[in-house]
């Protein structure tokens, strides 16, 4: 790795009058100079992007105003798939088993991928191989994932019911079989799976945090925690938002691990809308009418991430 | 290593069939100059069949070449196979793999009319019938496997109980699946086996019960069906769908190496089992076929016909097909669900659409397979309606009746509830 | 830590790596299951209860998956679709996320909104769309498809975006009064201080191809062109699964990545301050 070379910077610095960015007023030419080059940056991306990601996905807007079989032409309804949502029960129900995951899933998964990350970011002897096991999950093969969760699930013969047995009686939870216990199982191994995935992108966001402004609070007397709530908290914050957003987003379009576990199963008791959308999509060939339930998923999804988007801006102003 | 000597146990068969003079030989108006159709199949590894027909077919016809394009098994054909009809990019003839979704198929207008083909076809094809959509047919039956009841005759004598002689009704089924159990007694080994798909329960009710339809509305005749289930893997006499799921049993394991004394299952399993059998795969037992347990008595008894189900596997072609290749294509099509074809699959142990006493002969000829008077009663003489009628909502219906199988063998919800619960829900989301 | 070390403070560090060793090995459970299962015959994989000692041991599963199936095919085509994938990924990414984190222009943030957006969109619900589109090109059925579908997410742009966001001004802002232009701040700058994001970045995109399965599914019918993923399906035939050699065929293909990334440790936790800047 080259190190940058960096000269005196703090004498520097105060040329350019730090904060606040509004308090700045380029010429015109200057503007239009950084807007520029701002998207020289971004052009080799976006031109992928936009042709590969997102004409496809307009085309999805716009057949989910119409009747479309996926064969035929697309007939234009207007607002009637939409409509025909508020009517649709099952349509309910996927969408309260996609909160239901969600609630759980972000906060849990949050949690636990940081404290994972705090843990295995310190200088432990085999840190990296309890990382490398904490990804572990992450890159194992979905089905192998499924198949052996559903054993240790297994309400009879499963090794989970059998170590619960020692110490509680009666009705041992049924876990996949059971309409009550199959979603809190789905959570249990959608956390497992993905927190080492969270847990490197905070392992990466934790390397930015200076470690001489954790030995300054440290000499101030301040606790480990009273350190990880004004020290590493507010520096891990863009991090954090990626994080945030990016777990509310996948937990929202949940598809693989439900397919593979319980198939949305048993009865509706774990049926999410991503895989609504696949079922109406691929199986039932109403891809207006799925397309209008991948519309409402990503309004759910573009609600939460401005608010988180704000939230984020007004805390950095 | 199954596969292999799965597909070396066809060509044997093949080569067997051939020697006894059932090789494919027509002569159709053969288009002129060389022509190639595309034909899309799936996991040619361990299907052979599209293979087989393809051989059979350019043999009989040296200027036309079958050009095979493989999918994935599964649903996943299906998948697949739409996102290359919604591009024209699939293959000239493809086949329709789950009878469901023929309706949105041919109302896509992916399909072209074959009635033509159809009207040549012997009208004892299985299946070929219901094919016809307001007196257009655009897809023809080639190959049909019926529900059958597979049984483990040394588990039978280690029990003491009477083997099967097709009289039986699904009471004396779930008797004997419990004498069985006990009999046995042996921990892990049960009376029998059911796997958990929804078809092991609905569609036996579907195909018996005098007047039940997917499309009536009305449930209950899935009822009885659900209690006896229920019955049997309370009583333990099968694995609970519970531990079928979980630990994702499967069916060839159970039977294969002596886990269940009997099965349900369809004919397809005939050939998997001889070539576990052959391979060491499965264990070496002596097995027998009998016909699927009835409503009640009025079809048992080897002097009727037992109803069971089964859906058509069809081949249609596609719309976008270059014209010059319509008449190949259609000829290729009438080889395939004829007798040639027949012979052909049978030869490789696949149950075709046409059972005819030559398929029946190439299929009990093959080393393996139960020679006694009832196995061959059960595979040659059976009613089999389908799983999946032809109609509009079927795939919807389906979906519901899917999500009410697993909440009724899980015991989530009680039968009842189930029933009016999916009733409603048909009502509401369908149609 | 410092060198002082009381019985006590042995004693809850003893306790803590038996905690971490125990979970370790509960988070290894479902990979010793295919690993075991991969020493099973087929029949064998699954059972009630579970067999947790294959009996015989299969290490043919090991051959066969070589000789019988197209592994060395499989993994080829895998190795170069992931790749190339990760290379453009990243670069672009990385690229992209300067102009969004560091350069100020109208419109950038409801540009980067509508970045976020797609990510929101499930891929099952436009990749007919896409399919359409790809197929029109002529590039259905060829791995440039399965390139382009993933080299240019959202994901890489976010991702490193928010990495440079925590990266403080004041040192591209130096290096701009020194003269520096702004692709030399992306290089000679930004890019050195963020190897643990591109380190993170790098092995998430990589893994991603490396275990999709829909993506090949919708797009190759070549058996010559099929990816590892595609290739362990196809050991699920229409009634019957050879479920050992998928799993051997699974334990395969995780172990490169798990060595990719134990090797690539020292890069994940390189923190600004060891690479000699002070911000």
């Amino acid at each position: 790795m080259t190190t940058p070379v960096v000269g005196n910077q703090r004498t520097l610095g105060f040329s350019q009058p730090e904060p606040p960015p509004p308090l700045r007023k380029p010429r015109t030419s200057l503007k239009v100079r950084n807007a520029l080059i701002g998207w020289t940056f971004i052009l080799p991306n976006f031109l992928g992007f936009a042709v590969l990601t997102l004409t496809p996905v307009i085309t999805l807007f716009y057949m989910s105003l119409t009747d479309w079989n996926i064969f035929g032409t697309a007939d234009w309804v207007g607002l009637d798939n939409f409509a025909r949502l508020f009517g649709d029960k099952s349509f309910h129900i996927a969408l309260g088993n996609t909160l239901y995951y969600a609630a759980l899933h972000i906060p849990i998964t949050i949690i636990v991928s940081l404290a994972l990350a705090l843990l295995l970011n310190q200088k432990l002897r085999g840190a990296a191989f309890f990382r490398t096991v904490a990804f572990f999950p992450y890159i194992t093969s979905i089905v192998a994932v499924a198949v052996v969760w559903n054993m240790l699930f297994s309400p009879e013969f499963g090794p989970i019911n059998q170590f619960l047995g020692m110490f509680v009686g009666g009705d041992l939870p049924g876990w996949t079989v059971s309409k009550d216990w199959a979603m809190p199982a789905v959570i249990i191994v959608g956390t497992w799976k993905d927190m080492g995935y969270y847990m490197l992108l905070f392992l990466a966001g934790l390397q930015t945090v200076p470690t001489e402004l954790h030995e300054a609070a440290r000499i101030d007397g301040a606790g480990a925690w009273q350190r990880f709530w004004n020290v590493t908290l507010p520096c891990l914050r863009p991090t954090m938002f990626f994080v945030t957003v990016m777990v509310t987003i996948q937990s929202l379009k949940v598809f693989d691990l439900i397919l593979v576990m319980t198939d949305g199963g048993p009865g509706q008791a774990t049926l999410v809308l991503s895989q609504y959308i696949f079922q109406k999509g691929f199986e039932q060939f109403q891809f207006g009418y799925a397309s209008a339930v991948a519309v409402v998923l990503f309004l759910i999804c573009i609600l939460v991430t401005v608010v988180q988007f704000l939230y984020n801006k007004r805390r950095d102003a | 290593m199954n596969r292999k000597i799965m597909s070396a146990f066809g060509v044997a068969a093949a080569a067997s069939l051939a020697l006894t003079g059932c090789g494919g030989e027509s002569e159709p108006e053969a288009p002129e100059g060389p022509v190639t159709i595309s034909l899309a199949g799936w996991d040619f590894a361990s299907t052979p069949e599209f293979e087989t027909l393809a051989d059979a077919y350019e043999e009989a016809n040296p200027d036309v070449t079958v050009e095979l394009k493989e999918y994935p098994a599964g649903d996943d054909y299906d998948t697949a196979l739409t996102a290359d009809l919604s591009a024209g990019a699939a293959p000239d003839v493809f086949i329709v793999k789950n009878l469901k979704n023929y309706v949105t198929f041919t109302d896509g207008g992916t399909l072209l009319d074959i009635s033509d083909v159809a009207a040549e076809l012997d009208p004892e094809t299985g299946g070929l019938e219901p094919m016809a959509v307001d007196g257009v047919t655009y897809a023809v039956p080639y190959r049909q496997d019926s529900w059958l009841l597979y049984y483990n005759k040394e588990l039978f004598e280690k029990a003491g109980v009477d083997l099967p002689d097709g009289s039986w009704t699904w009471d004396d089924y779930a008797a004997a699946a419990e004498e069985l159990t006990e009999g046995i007694d042996e921990k892990s080994v049960t009376g029998t086996y059911l796997h958990s798909w929804q078809s092991t329960v609905q569609g036996f009710a579907l195909a018996q019960t005098e007047g039940a339809a997917l499309d009536g509305g009305d449930f209950s005749f899935l009822a009885p069906y659900y209690e006896r289930e229920l019955a049997l893997q309370d009583g333990g006499a099968q694995p609970s769908y519970a531990t079928v799921t979980t630990n994702e049993l499967t069916y060839q394991a159970q039977f294969g190496t002596q886990k269940a004394a009997m099965m349900p299952m369809g004919s397809w399993y005939i050939g998997t089992l001889v070539a576990e059998q052959e391979s060491g795969a499965a264990e070496t037992f002596e097995w027998g076929i009998a016909p699927i347990p009835q409503l009640d008595e009025s079809t048992t008894g080897t002097e009727n016909t037992p109803v069971t189900f089964g859906d058509p596997t069809t081949m249609g072609i596609n719309a976008g097909i270059d014209e010059s290749k319509v008449e190949t294509a259609k000829d290729f099509l009438r080889f395939a669900a004829g007798p040639e074809g027949a012979a052909a699959l049978a030869g490789i142990g696949i149950t075709p659409a046409l059972i005819d006493d030559t398929v029946a002969d190439a299929i009990f000829s093959l080393e393996g397979v139960p020679q006694d008077e009832l196995s061959r009663f059960s595979y040659t003489t059976h009613e089999t309606l389908p799983e999946n009628p032809v109609g509009q909502n079927t795939a919807a219906i389906q979906t519901i009746l899917g999500e009410m199988h697993s909440a009724v063998m899980s015991e989530s919800t009680p039968v009842d509830e189930a029933i009016t619960e999916a009733e409603e829900r048909v009502a509401n989301e369908v149609g | 830590m410092t060198a002082r070390t009381s019985p006590f403070r042995r004693f809850g560090r003893v306790l803590l790596y038996v905690t971490m060793i125990v979970a370790a090995a509960g988070i290894m459970l479902p990979f010793a299951w295919m690993v075991i299962s991969s020493l099973k015959l087929n029949n064998q994989v699954f059972t009630a209860p579970v067999q947790w000692i294959p009996d015989p041991v299969q290490w043919r599963n090991y051959v066969d998956i070589w000789v019988k199936a197209d592994m060395v095919t499989w993994v080829r085509n895998t190795l170069v679709v992931s790749v190339a994938v990760t290379f453009l990924q990243v670069l672009t990414g990385s690229f992209a996320a300067y102009g969004f984190a560091k350069m100020r222009f109208p419109g950038r943030d409801v540009l980067f909104l509508l970045y976020i957006g797609t990510i929101a969109v499930p891929w099952q619900s436009y990749m007919i769309p896409q399919f359409q589109m790809l197929s029109s090109w002529g590039l259905n059925n060829t791995l440039w498809a399965i390139m382009l579908l993933q080299a240019f997410g959202a994901f890489g742009v976010f991702l490193m975006k928010q990495y440079y966001e925590s990266i403080p001004d004041s040192l591209s802002e130096a290096a701009r009064i020194d003269g520096l232009s702004e692709y030399g701040i992306w290089w000679r700058i930004i890019i050195p201080l963020s190897v643990p994001a591109l380190a993170s970045l790098t092995i998430i995109t990589f893994v991603q191809t490396w275990n999709d399965y829909l993506g090949p599914l919708i797009y190759l019918r070549e058996r010559p062109l099929w990816t590892i993923q595609l290739g362990l399906q196809s050991f699920i035939g229409e009634y019957n699964a050879e479920h050992a050699l998928i799993m051997t065929g699974s334990v395969l293909s995780v172990l490169p990545i798990a060595l990719i990334f134990l090797l690539g440790q020292r890069y994940f936790v390189q923190g600004i301050a060891t690479t000699g800047v002070k911000g």
